[in-house]
């Protein structure tokens, strides 16, 4: 009896607590990755039709469940005599059949007017000249004429951004400003991929051969919710973003306490790896994301990459030259930053007091090894290396992420990705893509713990 | 043995001299060799039904190393290669060789003692159809043992993923063996249709007006004609893949100027009717089984056949919603969301007619009840999140989520297989003469009904909370793992379920214990409860003559008017066929072709690949044999002369 009362209790327990349990996880629904929790446009306008369908569905399942209750309950067979009772055989009613069907079709209206309003919206940026539409949608002219386009290239497994206003490229993360419009051309240079931000937009494919098209536009608003600027969206481009979404949150975390920062994903399975192909956006203040073009513009502008010291000629202050240094071995240079005005022939081997090393021992090693263990046959890092296989690099420090998405871009991780990047991805490319194998030096890093610390002094210096 | 049956001659000999050179095996067949040479509906119905059972534990399987792997975060159950493989056998076995045969199998049993035939119009096709099945569902499976493993394409096979540019295992068979399986898989189900149509057509019994055929019947008739219309697309597109994979043309290949775009048209205008090819029958069984246990007839029977028909027609209409997101511009994605809208109102009007039914009945609960009622309330959550997914800016979130998974599983198993569990609980006791336990048969329902609903609901909201479909993982911090563990733990209970609901329709065969189940257990309405069961080898010992729509409850309970008659005995008995031994050699020639052609290419010593077309020529002359000494082998044939009141 007892026993059998304690049973019953622990299974009670067992219940309200699984119960608990649910209600908790259901309690939030601002997931990373949550389109329930819409912070632009056209994403909300997708979630207002889903609610709207929602509820429809609901009702119609409360009705037609509640009549098929009653009637299962009501017209039941109490008992034996009664199961083999012979109920009045009746072959339908059309005046009931005509009407259901007509009520179901006025539903089904219901539906299909915001369908094919959506339809519009989420195809076409809305015409700047059209100010009723706009007045309707709540958006402002500038909004739309200062939209920023991104040409998005999907690579098996991760994202090539191209910026073509401003002639930068990037991967992995994009980088947008939050009051304006995004148009998004989509492309890919193997199968089918499918660019899906749930909380901004909802998602294309990207089909090989042709090029499709979304945009979006964020909510600044819903972005900041009850916090300022410098929480919801910090800048990029001085590396704010990073430390502060490293500073807020543990990578385990299910919410993200920074507002701007968006999860994507691809949706459509393109391989082996489908599962890892995710990226991120990062939202911006204009002036921010100004600042952000204008850092990379300068990365991977040809003329502005550091060149060799020319002893004719004169620097000013803070200007970088390369410089031989055998310290780091023979025939290395090293980066060199003026901290004062050189004239002519002032060589930093001559004048030595005027120049400052611009890096780390670390880091010109690293820089070393990243060309000589062929680091850069696949990844471009501001206009050094060749590879457009991998990732572009270029401001790598500035990133959050690291291996398209799936971890946190700092040390360790990196050390670990960088010994070892099939454990963490299995079937990665960089572990095993064409042409690299055992006796690749990649796959030796290992127990090479130092290279891979002057590794990431390089790419992480990238800021 | 009641009957006795004396060797058939007949009148004109002509062809005797060549039914000696070949003979059939005759009455007296026995043991494996009946069951090969076999072309009874019922045994091809049966052996249809075990081989799909047996697929459905496979299957199984692999849908539970799939919720296994995707318990947690990170998991390494199966590498990611394996998770894909995994999907897409688990997607292409569950449609192609479970549904799908499934539904074959109550259509070859069921059908014909429906209508009041002997047999199917073309019973050695029907066995040719049968063992093509057995064959395709072989050569799917026998791809785990070759080069590269099984596909991992998904069971929608995109191109330009099935290229061999983009393959990820050197010299990948996986694409191979899911093309030529699913092409011997085509053959068997057109034959099936063709077959079945030409039955129902022709082979009547006479008062079997269209409008008196069983619900089951017209669903039967409207899904051959689907698989006769729909199969040909993927035929085509499969053949055109195959010359892409094997002789490098170009269909497919963007870089090349292919359209991959071409393959998902030509793939869901195939794929989109499939749905109502898998769904249609199993709303067959329902709308026998609802007016049995209500006790009433069909509400509205004209009108639940004529929306199954526009069903099935507006199935053809509709494929590119399966394509919202591959950017397809705003006219034609409007233009197919309006009429998958459209599509909900014929699915919505046997819902009502459903209900209409039970109005005013006297309901018993049960198994085969409670299985039809948990295929209508799941049905209709499965058509509710349809409806949603035909609304484009839902769909631009739902695509390709977890949302979309919990869907479509909402309506192939809360839909399909618990309509074909709801005929298994009723109409195996017609087939072994049998009834089975009732209180084992409703634990089965409820272990199904608790794991289903606790599988598939939370993908609705793993959906929303943006897991993506066909991922093999997933990252901490999504917050995906909970509802990820209560969809593992519902999908073994699902399992569980199904072992032993199978375990029990297997085991009602051969356990005598079982009560008998006379000619109606159920005092249901339809033809064949008028006939002892397990049903005759010859089925009616003499014609029915029909006189109204639910036969065999008009004849318990009609007027007299409305009660069946007898065609007049002769002396000529019922005319039984031979069994054949050429439809398994016609279907093992094609067999050792689709082998053929995957195995004619090697490359030797010097790097050249070789092409060597032996085996498929070979094999192809064996299936062309098969079909001449078919058609030479004569009539044959035996005659059984039941007693006066036997059926």
């Amino acid at each position: 009896m007892i026993s059998s009362l304690t049973k019953l209790l622990t299974i009670r327990n067992l219940v309200s607590g699984l119960f608990l349990l649910l209600a908790g996880s259901c309690s939030r629904i601002d997931h990373k990755q949550s389109a329930l929790d819409p912070k632009g446009l056209v994403s909300q306008n997708q979630y207002d039709v889903f609610m709207l369908s929602v509820w429809i569905t609901i009702f119609l399942f409360c009705t037609v469940g509640g009549c098929l209750l009653y009637v299962l309950w009501r017209y039941r067979a109490k008992n034996a005599e009664e199961a083999k009772e012979i109920p009045p055989q009746s072959h339908g009613n059309s005046m009931v059949e005509t009407g259901l069907i007509i009520a179901s079709s006025i539903i089904l209206v219901i539906l299909a007017v915001p369908t094919l309003q959506g339809v519009v919206l989420l195809n076409r940026v809305p015409d700047a000249n059209d100010s009723e539409t706009l007045e309707k949608l709540g958006l402002d002219r500038s909004q739309i004429d200062g939209a920023i386009t991104v040409n998005v290239t999907g690579k098996r497994f991760f994202w090539v951004f191209e910026y073509p206003q401003f002639g930068i490229v990037t991967a992995n993360e994009l980088v947008f400003p939050a009051t304006k419009a995004v148009r998004i051309n989509l492309r890919t240079e193997d199968v089918i991929h499918s660019f899906w931000v749930p909380k901004l937009a909802g998602k294309m494919d990207l089909m090989p051969g042709q090029e499709n098209f979304m945009w979006f536009i964020a909510d600044q608003k819903k972005i900041l919710g009850e916090t300022d600027v410098a929480t919801a969206m910090p800048a990029v481009h001085d590396g704010t973003m990073r430390s502060k979404v490293f500073a807020k949150q543990k990578f385990s975390d299910e919410f993200e306490p920074v507002g701007g920062l968006f999860y994507g994903q691809c949706a459509e399975f393109c391989g082996n790896s489908h599962a890892y192909m995710s990226f991120r956006a990062l939202a911006q203040t204009d002036e921010d994301f100004d600042l952000w073009v204008k850092r990379f513009q300068n990365a991977q502008n040809p003329n502005l990459q550091t060149k060799l010291y020319d002893p004719k000629s004169s620097y000013n202050k803070n200007s970088f030259v390369s410089f031989a240094d055998n310290k780091l071995g023979s025939g290395a240079n090293r980066e060199y930053r003026s901290v004062r005005k050189i004239s002519p022939g002032q060589s930093p081997q001559v004048a030595p007091g005027a120049w400052e090393k611009a890096h780390s021992d670390d880091y010109e090693i690293g820089k070393q090894l990243f060309s000589s263990l062929q680091c850069v046959q696949c990844h471009a890092v501001n206009r050094t290396g060749l590879g457009a296989k991998g990732p572009n690099l270029t401001l790598y420090g500035l990133r959050t992420s690291l291996a398209a998405g799936w971890m946190r871009n700092d040390e360790e991780s990196l050390s670990k990705w960088l010994k070892n990047s099939n454990e963490i991805k299995f079937g990665n490319l960089m572990w095993n893509g064409e042409g690299i194998d055992d006796r690749h030096p990649l796959r030796n890093l290992q127990d090479d713990d130092q290279k891979v610390n002057q590794l990431i002094a390089y790419l992480l210096g990238q800021s | 043995m009641a009957t006795e049956s004396i060797k058939y001659l007949a009148p004109n000999t002509e062809n005797k001299v060549k039914t000696q050179v070949f003979p059939r095996p005759g009455q007296h067949t026995t043991g494996l060799v009946d069951w090969l040479t076999t072309i009874d509906h019922k045994k091809i119905g049966l052996m249809y039904g075990m081989t799909a059972l047996f697929f459905l534990i496979v299957g199984g399987i692999e849908a539970l190393l799939i919720r296994s792997q995707l318990w947690d975060h990170n998991m390494d159950v199966l590498t990611n290669r394996e998770y894909n493989q995994m999907f897409t056998m688990h997607g292409t076995t569950m449609v192609f060789l479970v549904i799908m045969p499934l539904s074959a199998a109550f259509f070859n049993f069921i059908m014909p003692l429906q209508i009041g035939a002997r047999d199917v119009a073309f019973p050695r096709m029907n066995a040719l159809s049968l063992w093509c099945f057995v064959g395709g569902g072989l050569i799917l499976n026998l791809s785990w043992f070759f080069t590269g493993g099984s596909p991992a394409i998904g069971w929608f096979g995109y191109a330009p993923l099935t290229d061999t540019r983009f393959a990820e295992v050197i010299g990948d068979m996986g694409p191979d063996f899911w093309i030529f399986s699913l092409q011997i898989l085509g053959i068997a189900s057109l034959l099936a249709s063709f077959n079945f149509i030409t039955t129902i057509i022709n082979m009547r019994a006479p008062g079997m007006t269209m409008m008196r055929l069983p619900v089951f019947t017209w669903m039967t008739l409207i899904v051959s004609f689907l698989i006769i219309l729909a199969f040909p697309a993927i035929t085509i597109a499969l053949v055109e893949l195959m010359f892409d994979r094997t002789f490098g043309t170009n269909f497919f290949d963007f870089l090349e100027g292919g359209k991959p775009h071409l393959w998902q048209h030509l793939f869901w205008i195939f794929g989109h009717p499939e749905v109502y090819i898998l769904i249609l029958p199993a709303m067959g069984i329902v709308s026998e089984v609802i007016p049995v246990f209500s006790r009433k007839p069909l509400f509205g029977y004209g009108l639940v056949i004529f929306s199954g028909a526009i069903i099935g027609f507006m199935g053809f209409a509709v494929w590119s919603h399966h394509m919202f997101t591959t950017g397809m511009g705003v006219v034609a994605t409007s233009a197919f969301a309006m009429l998958t809208m459209l599509i909900a109102i014929p699915t919505g009007v046997k819902i009502f007619n459903w209900i209409g039914t039970m109005w005013g009945g006297r309901i018993r609960f049960d198994t085969p009840m409670l299985f039809a009622l948990g295929f209508i309330t799941m049905f209709m959550i499965g058509g509710f999140t349809g409806i949603m997914h035909s609304s484009v800016p839902i769909d631009a979130q739902h695509q390709d989520s977890y949302f979309v998974v919990a869907h479509f599983h909402y309506v192939l198993i809360g839909g399909a297989l618990f309509g074909l569990f709801c005929g298994f609980y009723f109409w195996l006791p017609k087939m072994t003469g049998r009834m089975m336990n009732e209180k084992l048969g409703k634990f089965v329902f409820t272990l199904m009904f608790l794991g289903f609903n606790l599988t598939f609901f939370p993908m609705h909201y793993l959906g929303m909370i943006g897991q993506p479909r066909r991922t093999h993982t997933y990252n901490e911090g999504h917050g995906f793992e909970t509802w990820n563990q209560i969809a593992t733990i519902g999908a073994f209970i699902l399992g569980v379920g199904i072992v032993i609901g199978i375990y029990q329709f297997v085991s009602s065969f051969f356990n005598k214990k079982l009560k008998p189940a006379g000619k109606n257990p159920w005092d249901a309405r339809t033809l064949e409860w008028a006939l002892s069961s397990p049903v005759k080898e010859y089925n009616f010992a003499r014609t029915p003559i029909i006189k109204a729509r639910d036969q065999a409850w008009e004849n318990n309970y009609g007027p007299r008017e409305n009660h069946s008659e007898k065609e007049p005995l002769d002396d000529h008995g019922v005319h039984m066929p031979d069994r054949s031994w050429w439809p398994l050699v016609t279907a093992l020639g094609l067999f050792g072709l689709a082998m053929g052609m995957l195995f004619h290419r090697t490359i030797d010593p010097s790097g050249e690949l070789v092409r060597d077309y032996t085996v498929p020529i070979l094999a192809g002359s064996v299936a062309i044999i098969g079909m001449i000494m078919w058609a030479l082998e004569g009539p044959g044939g035996y005659h059984l002369f039941p007693k006066e009141n036997e059926e």
